[in-house]
């Protein structure tokens, strides 16, 4: 069969941010689906969003409700929402009350009501809430066969009025097996919300889906004020297009560390600036970022330590003004400190961000902040998430910049505490020394995924100009990357001081 | 509000139904449409919550029930023969309290489209329903 002989499956948009992409592009048109999940999880909210997306006055939406929430606590409640149009009440939308049918009368009964309401509206929306209800008493009264039948018979009836139906139901996992209900379902929209120490975790899963390709997986959602909002693990990236790689250098705001790079940093890379407190991972982090600002590339600042001004502020203190293109839009400076953070929600913000300016770089300083941000539960998968996230925004062309914190250890030379060396192109690690009763501050080029690099262990200093690397390399000491070096005496020369070092270039 | 209702129940009883109160008009129209939103036994609950609120203003209500269909019985009952003024007065505070009650659970904006469904003809002002009821 060619594709254009094929039946082309119209998409409902769901109303909710992100779940038309997880869905693979909406929700198939005339689809019978389920909304499952424990209480408390969201269903009735989702079922109203897709009710309120989808609902107009000529295909109205039909909801009826059984024997759950009462409706008029479920008005009460969900008219909170954003969402939530009074203006179609009673017309588009229209709430239908079945409970004393199932409580008094037997499944075709109920089957009678819903297609004499369904006729007489002809309702591209139709939701029964709660579908479990409905379930309980048939089995209670009659065979699994006959709901069966049931199920079969509401199916065949909502698909022949052209209506697309959500069964909203608790249930728990294990009764997917032997269900008929799941089995006459075309989609499985499953909710789920645990709680970890103090967090609440809410994930989604369609596990199933007919007709088209849903992005696999659990993905977060939250409920605002606005409803819910579902964040895809692909972060809406799937089928985006990757950039084709760059042979373009951008330079990192430090002349002499760009020569140490080979000529700056692959455009596209991820780089991750190591170091313990103090050594200026967070001044090298700026410095590349207004060296972008300067060669008109947008960058996004994420901080999760301190406060935009505050970071603004610090980088005023080295010369850099990151005020100006704060209001000219060509810079963000992201704070992202709420409680129970996502990777997800994260990564939303941040591309929502990178789209809004066009930007070509991304700071994330630190690593360390990111995680600790996040809700416990997802601490777990950070490097997982981490990797999701650089993968993605590397893949549109943006570099990054990510700062970790690394405990100083005088027995190794570690590049980072999350064993994510691997996610990165390029890493650059700071460290403190002991050099002749001074602590001092060293850099060295560990890695460059894009080509050749300098070996050359530099001395630099931190000074009103930023980050400042000194004149050629060290090569009186051995031993420096333990921190503790030792001086080297060659023959017919003297031990001396190392000296102060000179700056030669401004940041 | 309710005063708005029974005006307009009463103009269109005068003909059609002249044994019947106007509150009686009035609650058997809401009944329809909120059986079908809240079904018949939330309906129930809220008339009868609404009456009991109603019968401390209005002792002449305490003969009214609230049937197993949510039905008003017992209204007309009290009529004309008693005290025709006082009869009218429990049938407005009635009406009054079940408005009352959907303000408080449902707002304003939800009220007033079901309200304005059943009475499309009659203007309501959103800004002054809530103070109506209770005046």
């Amino acid at each position: 069969m060619s594709t254009q002989d094929r039946v082309t499956i119209n998409k409902l948009p769901t109303g909710v941010p992100g779940l038309d992409e997880i869905l693979g592009g909406g929700l198939p048109e005339f689809s019978f689906n389920i909304i499952a999940g424990a209480p408390g999880s969201g269903k009735t909210t989702l079922a109203h969003q897709i009710v309120f997306a989808n609902a107009t006055p000529e295909r109205p939406a039909l909801y009826f409700t059984i024997l759950g929430e009462p409706a008029i606590k479920m008005l009460r409640y969900q008219q909170q929402y954003t969402f939530f149009d009074q203006a179609k009440l009673n017309h588009a939308v229209r709430f239908i009350n079945l409970s004393q049918i199932v409580l008094e009368k037997d499944l075709n009964a109920v089957l009678e009501e819903i297609a004499k309401e369904v006729e007489k509206a002809s309702p591209g929306v139709v939701v029964v809430d709660s579908f479990r209800t409905v379930v309980r008493k048939a089995l209670s009264g009659s065979n699994e066969l006959e709901l069966q039948s049931f199920i079969q018979r509401l199916a065949l009836l909502l698909t022949s009025w052209q209506a697309t139906t959500f069964l909203v139901g608790e249930y728990v996992e294990g009764e997917i097996r032997d269900n008929p209900v799941f089995t006459v379902a075309d989609g499985l929209l499953w909710l789920y919300q645990s709680s970890d120490r103090n967090s609440i975790l809410r994930k989604l899963q369609i596990v199933k889906l007919r007709g088209q390709a849903s992005v696999p997986g659990l993905h977060t959602f939250r409920i605002t004020h606005a409803g819910l909002q579902a964040f895809s693990r692909t972060l809406g990236l799937a089928g985006q297009q990757r950039k084709i790689p760059s042979t373009r250098r951008l330079s990192i705001g430090v002349p002499e560390l760009d020569t140490m790079l080979g000529g700056g940093i692959p455009e596209g890379d991820s780089v991750l600036v190591a170091g313990a407190s103090g050594t200026g991972k967070s001044v090298l982090a700026t410095q590349f970022i207004a060296e972008g600002i300067r060669q008109g590339e947008p960058g996004i600042v994420v901080v999760f330590e301190e406060r935009p001004q505050e970071y603004a502020g610090r980088a005023g203190s080295f010369g850099l003004d990151l005020e100006t293109p704060q209001r000219e839009k060509k810079l963000e400076i992201l704070y992202l400190r709420p409680l129970d953070l996502s990777v997800d929600e994260t990564m939303r913000e941040i591309l929502d961000a990178v789209v809004r300016i066009g930007a070509k770089r991304l700071v994330i300083d630190s690593l360390a902040g990111f995680e600790m941000a996040l809700a416990p539960s997802f601490r777990m998968e950070f490097r997982e998430s981490l990797y999701r996230m650089i993968t993605a925004l590397t893949g549109i062309g943006v570099t990054i910049l990510s700062t970790v914190e690394m405990a100083e250890s005088f027995t190794e030379f570690p590049f980072s505490t999350y064993s994510i060396s691997f996610l990165t192109d390029d890493i650059i690690r700071l460290r403190y020394v002991s050099i002749d009763g001074q602590l001092r501050k060293i850099l060295v080029v560990i890695k460059m995924r894009g080509g050749k690099h300098s070996n050359d262990i530099r001395e630099y200093e931190i000074t009103s100009a930023g980050l400042v690397i000194s004149d050629g390399r060290l090569t009186d000491y051995q031993g420096l990357i333990t921190g503790i070096p030792v001086r080297l005496h060659r023959s017919g020369e003297k031990e001396k001081p190392a000296g102060e070092p000179k700056p030669t270039s401004k940041g | 509000m309710a005063r708005r209702l029974l005006a307009c129940e009463a103009a269109a009883g005068r003909n059609s139904e002249p044994t019947r109160s106007a509150a009686f008009r009035v609650c058997e129209k809401l009944r329809q449409p909120l059986c079908s939103l809240a079904g018949v036994a939330g309906f129930r609950s809220l008339l009868s919550r609404a009456l009991a609120l109603a019968r401390a203003e209005a002792p002449s209500l305490s003969a009214v029930q609230v049937g197993a269909d949510g039905s008003l019985q017992g209204l007309d009952a009290l009529g004309p023969q008693k005290d025709k003024d006082m009869s009218k007065e429990g049938g407005a505070i009635l009406i009054a309290q079940l408005l009352g009650l959907l303000l408080l659970f449902i707002g304003v904006g939800v009220t007033l489209r079901l309200v304005q469904d059943v009475w499309p003809e009659v203007a309501f002002d959103d800004r002054d329903s809530g103070k109506e009821i209770n005046a």
